[in-house]
């Protein structure tokens, strides 16, 4: 059946004269109810079938903005009788909530239990003024919509409508695209999904289509009419009724079955919705196969044996890992971080995050976790945990659908784990163990696998909330280990068709060569049914099983992504390091600081050394001339700064290793510099770059520093008998400083050549100042140097 | 006021590369991947936004006191906006601190792309907020300007203690240093004008500022200006 909505309330409002600067439009509804009822009525009979109370903006945080909060409930139970007295028993009342206007932590500064609270006054008024829905609507942002839904649920037992805001990139401003919503709001309990605002029916036709291939709930959209112009000074939206209305066919068979307006529309548009529809035959839709998906806030990986593998990385966790467990006690979590970013590079599509260290409060901990780690990647999380307290604080702070690692036929964890599964949408990974132990061969298995799977189904979960642990036993322990989880593999398969993980190196528990092992038992479990694997993402054989299986198992068509893969292209590239060989020693260490090739630099040293080349030769016809030819290439725009620094680099490791041999001719350099940034200036990278190019140059270089005093560069110029002074600044407002340390030289005597540069700086300028010396760039300034000294 | 703290799940590489200077060269991606996740390890990423009411002919922004913006190229830049944000982000100390130590260790190209990093991430955020703000007036059919800076064009950077006021930019922990730079040092602050305009018009933002700035030798200067 097709339900429809209303259109905007507050552009009628306002046409009628009833909304004064400052006054909140929600007042309304206690001072003039009878305006908000007229209002409802000219929609009823517009052909609505479902009115929205006028309490968008009703909310306790939203009506702070009036210092209205305390009056949240009396507002909103004014709206529902409002819409009651035009509604009457024939047609239904939704109760509005808004946006909070703020971001939720940790994308903003509003606590989530805030927000909660706040839908939960709300949610709750409504349900009390006679609301026959709750719809949370609007919202740009998952968490927030997940705040609203857990309030809502919290504090009535009315259907649920969750609609998003989506941005002209399909996605909330926050992220979220429609299939990760629909499957998080789905999980979560949500009624009916859906779309308003933001954008007009012609660009929400895709997303209602996503959305209704990712659930069965019912779908709802609510478009503006087109997108926002100005006429004749005023904001409006052009789509006219007739217009609109003739999407109403085409958004019906993408997929929705409520239908209704947002801004910019009205009772007329209604009409046309309505008219539109008249004779209008409903789609039928195929029932939807449910498969395993999680998501984080903005991305979904679907796990399906007949998708490719999902690797699951497991190295967030600190089990036997000191540094890892120390940096989660002192809350720093930098290797947490690390590892989550690392493993998602390294191929892991779900990050298991483990808290397990003892004598912390591990719920804070999940929550800290969790938190920074989805704002780091886009891996949906697994959260893995015994303690349901843990549990909660994990799956609380996650804006997505997690998966809950693990669920057991322990009473206790069933007790505990299955509700807050449920309660946050969560998919559950299924361990075969029960308070007995652990069964053995895969038939027992499956007897202790339906106990949990009857269970969560009883409770409310459903196929595609599933996935099945085949419980790896050690080899050296049990001959058949290995048997009994592949039997156990297939009759997952077999019997349930839910896609099937694993932790993998238990198999291997006291053997040698336990790679090997691990490898090819990995091939294995991937053609009995493994579609999951949880496992270090690093281990390079593992990864190469793992391409080789898919390439076998038709899960990379035709072998492409293995023909394509480096690792298994036969020539190894070695023409690198075959170059140097061919060259003269001299020759050879200046293309590596050239080519700004550090790490070659000892061994060619040696090389050249061992020759018995002169070190002055080698820095006059290396080292030197390789930072001229550098210099001149960067003048004329072929190679850029970050090579000239790779190039000072080789540099710096040529010249550390010639003074470490040479100690004698330390001091012999070309000549002194004092650098430094002058006084209000903290900027500093351009003056370090300028003095790593002079000192790999082979001059002395005394660096001061930034924010650096006039009398301080004064007197150490004199102190070393400088011969050149660099000063550096880089805004209008500090490159005055420049002058003033000019003035102090020259009263002070000193002869020092002076160079300057800056981003602000130009050449009158410096002229103005009286240096004797500007230089535009780091290389141009050790042109210049190198000038100053050879005069 | 809306604090905003964007995700991180890539600093943007093109972005990165034009900030340390490194146009269409050909250069070791390796060392950009590597300063890029350093980058999202350590910044901290951060942003608040403030709406006001714009007087264009006078160059008044309606905060309490107001402000009043000086110089020709903002009042060009501001021409028919009748509302604008005041807008901060910082993305922390800790990058700062790292580029710093980097350097000392010798790390000198690292130092420079992680220090390139830094301003992209910034950028990023604000681009981000930017996003947000656009979906909020954009239903009030509000276009908006591109971001403007005091030191743009003639808009003198001793506007920058009011520039902070306005933008609230205390509550992402940004400060201003007497010789009027902010510190952490990879933070801004900037103004979007947002204007009506008659029928439908394209999106301004997506113009880049180059053209606003007359350091014409600029590393990082895109050629390709709108």
């Amino acid at each position: 059946m097709i339900h429809i909505f209303d259109g905007a309330m507050g552009t009628i409002l306002q046409q009628k004269g009833l909304l004064p600067a400052g006054y909140c439009p929600e007042l309304l509804n206690v001072d003039k109810p009878e305006e908000i009822t007229a209002v409802h009525q000219q929609y009823i009979d517009a052909g609505s079938t479902i009115i929205e109370t006028n309490t968008f903006g009703g909310s306790p945080l939203k009506l702070a903005h009036y210092n209205l909060s305390d009056r949240a409930r009396e507002i909103n139970i004014a709206a529902v009788k409002a819409a009651r007295a035009a509604a009457g028993d024939k047609v239904k009342i939704a109760g509005s909530m808004g946006p909070t206007g703020k971001f939720i932590k940790p994308l903003g500064d509003l606590d989530f239990e805030d927000a909660f609270e706040n839908y939960k006054v709300q949610a709750a008024a409504l349900a009390e003024g006679g609301a026959d829905y709750i719809l949370i609507e609007t919202s740009i942002d998952i968490q927030e919509m997940r705040a609203a839904l857990l309030a809502a649920k919290e504090v009535t037992s009315l259907p649920i409508i969750c609609q998003l805001s989506y941005s002209e990139d399909g996605r909330t401003v926050t992220g979220t695209d429609p299939q990760t919503a629909a499957i998080t709001l789905d999980a979560m309990g949500a009624d009916i999904i859906g779309i308003n605002c933001s954008l007009g029916p012609e660009q929400l036709v895709p997303i209602v289509k996503i959305l209704s291939e990712n659930t069965e709930k019912p779908i709802s959209v609510q478009p503006n009419a087109g997108l926002p112009q100005l006429v004749n000074g005023k904001t409006t939206f052009p789509m006219g009724p007739e217009d609109f209305g003739k999407w109403a066919p085409k958004l019906i068979q993408a997929g929705a079955t409520y239908i209704g307006g947002c801004c910019g529309t009205s009772p007329a548009h209604i009409a046309a919705i309505k008219d539109a529809l008249k004779d209008f035959e409903e789609p039928k839709f195929k029932p939807l196969r449910r498969r395993l998906m999680v998501a984080s806030r903005s991305k979904t990986v679907v796990i399906d044996k007949e998708l490719p593998t999902v690797l699951i990385g497991e190295r967030i966790n600190p089990t036997g890992r000191k540094k890892l467990a120390a940096e989660i006690k002192d809350g720093s979590f930098l290797s947490v971080k690390k590892e989550a970013m690392d493993q998602v590079k390294a191929g892991a599509k779900l990050l298991d995050v483990n808290m397990g260290v003892g004598g912390i409060d591990q719920a804070q901990a999940m929550k800290k976790a969790i938190t920074e780690i989805s704002q780091l990647t886009d891996a949906p999380l697994v959260i893995d945990t015994s303690d349901p307290e843990v549990l909660e604080a994990g799956l609380r702070a996650y804006p997505g659908r997690a998966l809950i690692n693990s669920v057991s036929a322990e009473k206790e964890r069933l007790r505990t784990f299955i509700p807050l599964a449920i309660k946050y949408g969560a998919a559950i990974l299924c361990l075969p163990l029960t308070d007995d132990g652990i069964p053995k061969t895969a038939e027992e298995r499956i007897e202790v696998m339906n106990i949990i799977i009857d269970e969560a189904k009883k409770a409310g979960l459903k196929d595609g909330d599933f996935l099945l642990d085949g419980l790896v036993m050690t080899v050296a322990a049990d001959q058949d280990a290995c048997n009994h989880v592949l039997n156990t593999l297939r009759l997952y398969r077999e019997k349930y068709g839910y896609p099937a993980t694993m932790g993998l190196s238990n198999i291997s528990f006291g053997l040698p060569n336990r790679p090997l092992i691990n490898s090819t038992f990995f091939s294995m479990c991937l053609a009995a049914g493994l579609d999951a694997p949880i496992m270090n993402p690093y281990d390079e054989q593992m990864q190469n099983a793992l391409m080789a299986s898919m390439a076998l198992l038709g899960k990379d068509p035709n072998g492409r992504d293995f023909s394509t893969n480096e690792k298994n292209l036969a020539v190894p590239k070695k023409a690198a390091v075959a170059k140097h060989e061919e060259l003269t020693p001299v020759e050879a260490i200046k293309q590596a600081v050239i080519s700004g090739d550090a790490d070659s630099m000892p061994e060619l040293l040696e090389r050249a050394l061992a020759e018995n080349i002169d070190p002055n030769e080698l820095t006059e016809k290396a080292l030197t001339a390789a930072m001229n030819e550098i210099g001149v290439d960067f003048g004329a725009g072929r190679v850029f700064l970050p090579q000239v620094l790779l190039s000072a680099e080789a540099m710096r490791s040529a010249f550390n290793i010639l003074k470490e041999r040479f100690p004698a001719q330390e001091g012999e350099g070309k000549g002194t510099v004092v650098l430094a940034t002058v006084k209000g200036d903290v900027h500093d990278l351009g003056k370090n770059i300028v003095g790593a190019l002079l000192e790999n140059s082979g001059f002395n270089l005394i660096d001061l520093g930034k924010d650096v005093p006039a009398e301080e560069i004064v007197a150490t110029a004199i102190k070393n008998d400088a011969d050149i002074v660099g000063l550096c600044a880089l805004m209008t407002t500090t490159m005055t400083e420049i002058d003033e340390v000019i003035r102090q030289l020259k009263e002070s005597g000193n002869t020092s050549k002076v160079i300057v540069g800056g981003a602000a700086l130009t050449q009158d300028y410096a002229d103005e100042a009286g240096a004797d010396y500007y230089a535009q760039d780091a290389v141009i300034a050790l042109n210049i140097a190198n000038d100053i000294i050879s005069k | 006021m809306a604090i905003f703290n964007a995700p991180f799940f890539e600093i943007d590489k093109e972005e990165t590369k034009r900030y340390a200077g490194l146009r269409k060269s050909e250069f070791d991606e390796k060392l950009i991947d590597e300063a890029c996740d350093l980058a999202r390890l350590i910044i901290h990423p951060t942003g608040n936004w403030e709406l006001y009411d714009y007087d264009a002919r006078t160059q008044t922004v309606a905060s309490t006191p107001p402000f009043i913006l000086e110089g020709e190229s903002i009042k060009k830049h501001l021409m028919g906006c009748s509302k604008v944000v005041m807008l901060s982000a910082t993305v922390g100390q800790e990058i700062e601190d790292k580029i710093t130590s980097l350097f000392k260790e010798g790390k000198y190209a690292l130092s420079l792309i992680l220090d390139a990093a830094a301003t992209a991430a910034v950028e990023q955020n604000a681009d981000l907020m930017e996003k947000a703000i656009f979906e909020k007036v954009s239903r009030q059919g509000y276009k908006m300007k591109w971001r403007f800076s005091p030191g743009y064009g003639d808009w003198p950077i001793e506007q920058q203690p009011e520039m902070m006021r306005t933008a609230k930019a205390d509550v992402i922990n940004v400060h201003l240093t007497e010789s009027m730079m902010l510190e952490p040092r990879k933070s801004i602050t900037a103004i979007i004008g947002l204007y009506l305009i008659e029928g439908t018009c394209p999106d301004e933002t997506k113009k880049h500022n180059c053209e606003a700035c007359d350091k014409t030798n600029c590393l990082a200067r895109q050629n390709t200006c709108m």
